[in-house]
């Protein structure tokens, strides 16, 4: 056992344990851990946004090498603090009209490539899956998958008869699909758990090598 | 029927004791359970096997400190397995809070191999505007990024002057922990400038891969630590590292775990049908 002499894993190793001490009641000790991970994630947010986007991007071309044209994007940014000022406070919808038309624009052909089209073609049933027995079933699957998931969704009448056995199917994928993500979930909390763990016993304690 | 009856008002407390201890023990005293290597692992780790040596492998870093456990692992296995095939590592991140990580794995993993800062691994940073960046990085990574985390300008650094654009880089590994992350390089970096895309993700947001890994947009997928301690096998098995492999010896302990979660909900369940009856 080597406990650490490091007073960074001190604080650390006892922030987790405040952390920790919910599990067994509420207490003042975890409202503070709690809300120093609030200001400190904040602040340290702020900080980094502000060194590695404000400043070189906008601070230094305008004021140190003097590129007029970055008026147009501090004009535009300041009116985002205009909310705060009810006479001007119009004077958002500068900046969000712009936010929002270039990144609709910009994300509408892409997404629409990646999720829909991409996703479209990786549904389809092509020659190429027939050559193996294994990859041919997991094509049909996944197939029929989205077909009757997608039926499932389909509210413009009523389901009876065959789209009642295809929305019924769906329901059946849609349920796995919630147990395959409870599950997953479930291995994401305990790796978060099993990681502290591991800092307390191997960085701070020394027990593990 | 007392039994089901207390163990339906059981104290959560006591469960959270019991899988306290059950997680802890396997850290101290491992069992030896083994990990194996799946198809998705595999599949991004022969992509990175096949990049040709000198060629370098773009890793965002898109996690926070609270995805570290599942993350980290995977970021330094990656590295590791990069360093040992001599390929150059350029580093950037979407998340501001994983600038502390990203310059931990900078600094630590290259001098296990005799890497430079600069000429073999260079850390950009992180930049706000995630479509912006990425877009702007398909037309010159250095009208985004002029100067590394560090303020060094990108024109000083040996390893930038043969990596223009993202078309100079044949493969990003988006390590994610959510949103921003690697379905923003799939819509803009993939579909915009074909870059191949492997990921590694939390476990939480692995589901809602597949359907990318199944169409062939995602080149690997490395979920939560299980993904983690998969290429870290992969890459101790082909002798590229023989470092200390935190996702592996976790391994243990997330298989008690489970077992003890799967075993709870059974019981939970039996006592719930056994006492509805007398409930109804």
């Amino acid at each position: 056992m080597h406990v650490s002499h490091s007073l960074l894993t001190w604080v650390a190793a006892i922030l987790t344990i405040g952390i920790f001490s919910f599990l067994w009641k509420d207490n003042p000790f975890y409202k503070f851990c709690e809300h120093l991970f609030v200001g400190v994630s904040i602040g340290y947010g702020i900080a980094v946004t502000w060194y590695n986007g404000v400043y070189p991007d906008l601070v230094t071309p305008l004021f140190r090498q003097g590129k007029p044209l970055y008026i147009i994007p501090l004009v535009l940014g300041l009116c985002y603090f205009c909310r705060f000022i009810p006479r001007v406070s119009w004077l958002i919808r500068f900046p969000m009209a712009f936010t929002i038309g270039w990144g609709m624009g910009v994300a509408i052909p892409a997404n629409f490539q990646t999720s829909i089209v991409k996703q479209i073609q990786g549904t389809l049933l092509t020659p190429a899956i027939f050559a193996r027995w294994d990859v041919l079933l997991w094509a049909i699957i996944s197939f029929v998958g989205v077909i009757c998931t997608v039926f499932y969704f389909f509210f413009s009448r009523e389901h009876k008869g065959a789209l009642r056995l295809a929305s019924q199917t769906g329901v059946v994928y849609l349920m796995v699909g919630f147990g395959a993500s409870f599950g997953y979930t479930v291995m994401a909390r305990m790796s978060l758990l099993i990681g502290r763990l591991q800092f307390i016993l191997r960085d701070w304690l020394g027990v593990i090598k | 029927m007392k039994f089901f009856q207390y163990l339906l008002k059981i104290d959560r407390r006591i469960i959270y004791i019991v899988m306290g201890l059950l997680v802890t023990l396997p850290l101290v005293k491992p069992l030896g359970l083994g990990v194996t290597s799946g198809p998705r692992a595999a599949r991004l780790f022969q992509a990175v096997d096949s990049i040709p040596a000198g060629k370098t492998l773009l890793i965002s870093v898109d996690f926070d400190p609270a995805s570290m456990p599942e993350l980290y692992p995977m970021l330094t296995a990656v590295m590791r397995h990069a360093f040992a095939k001599n390929l150059k590592v350029l580093l950037c991140g979407l998340w501001p809070t994983g600038m502390g990580l990203a310059i931990k794995a900078a600094t630590d993993i290259p001098p296990e191999y005799g890497k430079k800062y600069g000429e073999d691994v260079v850390y950009l940073g992180y930049k706000p505007g995630v479509d912006a960046v990425i877009l702007g990085m398909g037309e010159n990574i250095k009208n985004v990024y002029p100067y590394d985390y560090s303020g060094r300008s990108l024109d000083s650094l040996p390893m930038m002057r043969d990596v223009q654009r993202l078309r100079d880089i044949p493969m990003i590994v988006a390590l994610s922990a959510g949103t921003p992350g690697y379905s923003d390089w799939l819509a803009y970096a993939q579909s915009r400038y074909g870059m191949k895309v492997g990921t590694g993700l939390t476990a939480v947001s692995a589901a809602d891969a597949y359907p990318f890994l199944q169409s062939g947009q995602l080149t690997g997928l490395l979920a939560g630590m299980k993904g983690a301690a998969e290429y870290e096998v992969l890459v101790q098995k082909s002798n590229y590292s023989k470092a200390y492999m935190p996702a592996v010896a976790a391994m243990d302990s997330q298989s008690l775990a489970h077992v003890v979660i799967m075993i709870l909900v059974i019981i939970g369940n039996i006592a719930y049908f056994v006492t509805r009856k007398r409930r109804s």
